[in-house]
């Protein structure tokens, strides 16, 4: 067993070297992420009367139409940003890890661009850029898709749109990673078997690319389920989605037990995605 | 017209000349290598055979059909690629399918077995259900090579397919594929930087230097009489002297004076001397030198002997033995002697 002899070989140091090097992740991940989790979780289960069942606040959430509703839109939007993203990111990563350098750099710093900037500005220029009068409501009603006084703000379509450009970046360089892995003389020899361009793309690449884009998607799926800024701002109050509901509920009704208990359930649907995957992936590599 | 005519080819990647007008008529059925160091420009030729790179000029014709312009999926050809380019995601009997499905020509059950055939044929048709990545080197190689044949490609490209295999497996491998090439008569284009696998798997050798055709010939011929300094270097490193013929014979740069029949006109010239056809001792003509280095070789031994101002090399048997500094005569007969062009 090679692997068993591994700590020794290290050297005798080694062990408290590690416990060094791991310390203030550990440190941080402890104190900043799983104790506040764990509250949450301890929060969640506390009803808001005494001698109530601990599922009381959760009920709450499943007995009440309203809240079904927002997460029912929550989750239905995160799928469609997911898919849009995965049919955006694909290509484009695809086309900067094939083209000259120069090319797929600038694209790429194209990409990643936004991601300098706040979130909060971004939104604020989709709600220009979507809003009456601006230019993509202007295109549409060009397009005959609208009418001329149409605007996209306050529509599902106008979250998924601006939160598609906010999430692309991490689509795109984790699909970008798994591409630039795929030997090019791959794609060559589809060619000279007589597979086209697109044929090349859909036989060779798109499956080669199966793991970044599975990743890329449960990030993306991840991030936007539990997006607060873009769609509350592009959304509206007439569009809540959950991070938003849970943010109403503890500023605003200061109802910090079901809030809590919305948490849980965002932080379960997340986990029964991420999960899986990880078990697969383990599996294939294994 | 020939059943591969290539016409002026030029191909620059930049300021880079990579291929400077190159033609070329290859015959139906004929197996041709393209060999020449790296940096010749042999795999871009391959390439635009293939359709992988466009031509800057000239022209590709295939059995009277110009393909310059067509993409690669349009040409019918195959190509092996010195990474072997497997596609992992699929079984190996899916690999050698893959052509077939792409083309569509006919029924799964048909791709099927014609897949198995050519899996028989390089013997690997037990592995069809592996991985490729399950396999050897070795059997990724005739894996790679199956799925080439499987669909009687109109010509088949093979660039530098041996040069990731061991010595022993290269061996077998050529035999493998002197042999299926007598068996489908393929018409077989291979591209190479190693002189022996040229000579010993090619009808003919077209010899590369720096984007332009050096030599084109039989490999018995090329290597019996390789023409210029570079050819006879590259092939078998072969001993170029300088040396200047005169009326009376042919002087060396020691001063001695040699008898050759079918010298050139006076002047300058460079006379070629295989390594093998030189021995230790006299010969009908013989050079004096000092012996720099002996390199024991298993079945024979090289000397490095200094000559006047040259350099050369000899190729004997184990019972010749000399050790460096001793003084001592290199004999060769002088219908052995080649003269560089």
């Amino acid at each position: 067993m090679p692997h068993s002899l591994r700590p020794a070989e290290r050297g005798a140091g080694a062990f408290g070297e590690s416990i060094l090097l791991i310390g203030p992740g550990a440190a941080l991940l402890i104190g900043a992420f799983l104790f506040p989790v764990g509250q949450i979780l301890v929060l969640s289960i506390v009803p808001p009367e005494e001698g109530l069942s601990i599922w009381t606040n959760f009920a709450r959430f499943f007995e009440d139409d309203y809240y079904l509703r927002v997460a029912w839109r929550t989750f239905r939007l995160s799928v469609i940003i997911t898919l849009v993203t995965a049919m955006i990111g694909f290509p484009l990563a695809y086309v900067v890890a094939r083209t000259p350098r120069v090319v797929g750099y600038t694209l790429l710093l194209l990409t990643v661009l936004p991601l300098m900037t706040s979130v909060v500005v971004r939104t604020f220029g989709w709600i220009i850029a979507l809003g009456r009068g601006g230019p993509v409501a202007d295109l549409l009603s060009l397009a005959g898709l609208g009418a001329r006084d149409a605007t996209l703000l306050h529509t599902e379509t106008g979250i998924v749109i601006a939160m598609v450009q906010v999430l692309l970046p991490f689509m795109t360089l984790t699909t970008l990673g798994v591409i630039s892995t795929i030997h090019p003389h791959l794609e060559e020899a589809s060619r000279t078997m007589g597979a086209g361009f697109y044929r090349t793309l859909r036989h060779v690449v798109l499956p080669l690319s199966v793991p970044g884009l599975v990743s890329g998607s449960l990030l993306v799926f991840a991030l936007s389920i539990s997006s607060f800024v873009t769609p509350n701002l592009v959304g509206g109050v007439r569009l809540p989605v959950m991070a938003g509901a849970i943010y109403q509920q503890a500023t605003s009704t200061l109802d910090w037990n079901f809030a809590a208990a919305q948490s849980t359930l965002l932080l379960a649907a997340v986990l029964g995605l991420l999960i899986p995957y990880l078990a697969l992936t383990r599996r294939r590599h294994g | 017209m020939s059943f591969l005519e290539l016409s002026n080819i030029t191909k620059r990647f930049g300021t880079f000349e990579a291929l400077r007008g190159i033609s070329l008529s290859i015959e139906r059925g004929s197996f041709v290598s393209l060999l020449g160091p790296s940096g010749c420009g042999k795999t871009t030729l391959l390439r635009i055979i293939a359709g992988l790179e466009t031509p800057n000029g000239g022209s590709v014709v295939i059995d009277g059909s110009d393909v310059t312009r067509l993409p690669p999926e349009a040409r019918k050809l195959a190509m092996m690629f010195q990474s072997y380019a497997l596609l992992p995601h699929m079984t190996v009997l899916d690999n050698v399918r893959f052509p077939l499905r792409m083309q569509g020509s006919s029924s799964t059950a048909d791709q099927r077995q014609r897949a198995h055939e050519a899996l028989a044929l390089v013997k690997l048709d037990h592995l069809a259900d592996s991985r490729p990545r399950q396999l050897s080197g070795g059997q990724q190689q005739r894996v790679a090579l199956a799925r080439a044949i499987v669909y009687q490609p109109r010509v088949l490209l093979l660039d530098e397919p041996l040069s990731n295999l061991d010595a022993r497996l290269r061996e077998d491998m050529q035999i493998e594929l002197q042999d299926l090439h007598h068996r489908l008569g393929l018409t077989t284009i291979f591209v190479t930087h190693d002189q022996e696998e040229a000579l010993s798997l090619s009808d003919r050798v077209v010899l590369m230097r720096d984007g332009a055709v050096e030599r084109d010939a039989p490999a018995d011929e090329i290597y019996d009489d390789p023409g210029t300094p570079f050819a006879a270097d590259f092939l078998g490193a072969a001993n170029v002297l300088k040396v200047l013929v005169e009326p009376s014979g042919v002087r060396l740069s020691n001063g001695q004076m040699l008898t050759i029949g079918q010298a050139p006109k006076n002047g300058e010239a460079l006379l070629i001397l295989r390594q093998e056809d030189l021995s230790l001792g006299e010969g009908t003509l013989s050079l004096d030198g000092i012996v720099e280095a002996r390199v024991f070789m298993g079945t024979r031994v090289r000397y490095v002997v200094r000559v006047g101002d040259d350099t050369i090399r000899v190729l004997t048997d184990r019972d010749q033995s000399a050790q460096p500094g001793d003084r001592i005569t290199v004999g060769f007969s002088p219908e052995r002697a080649r003269w560089a062009r």
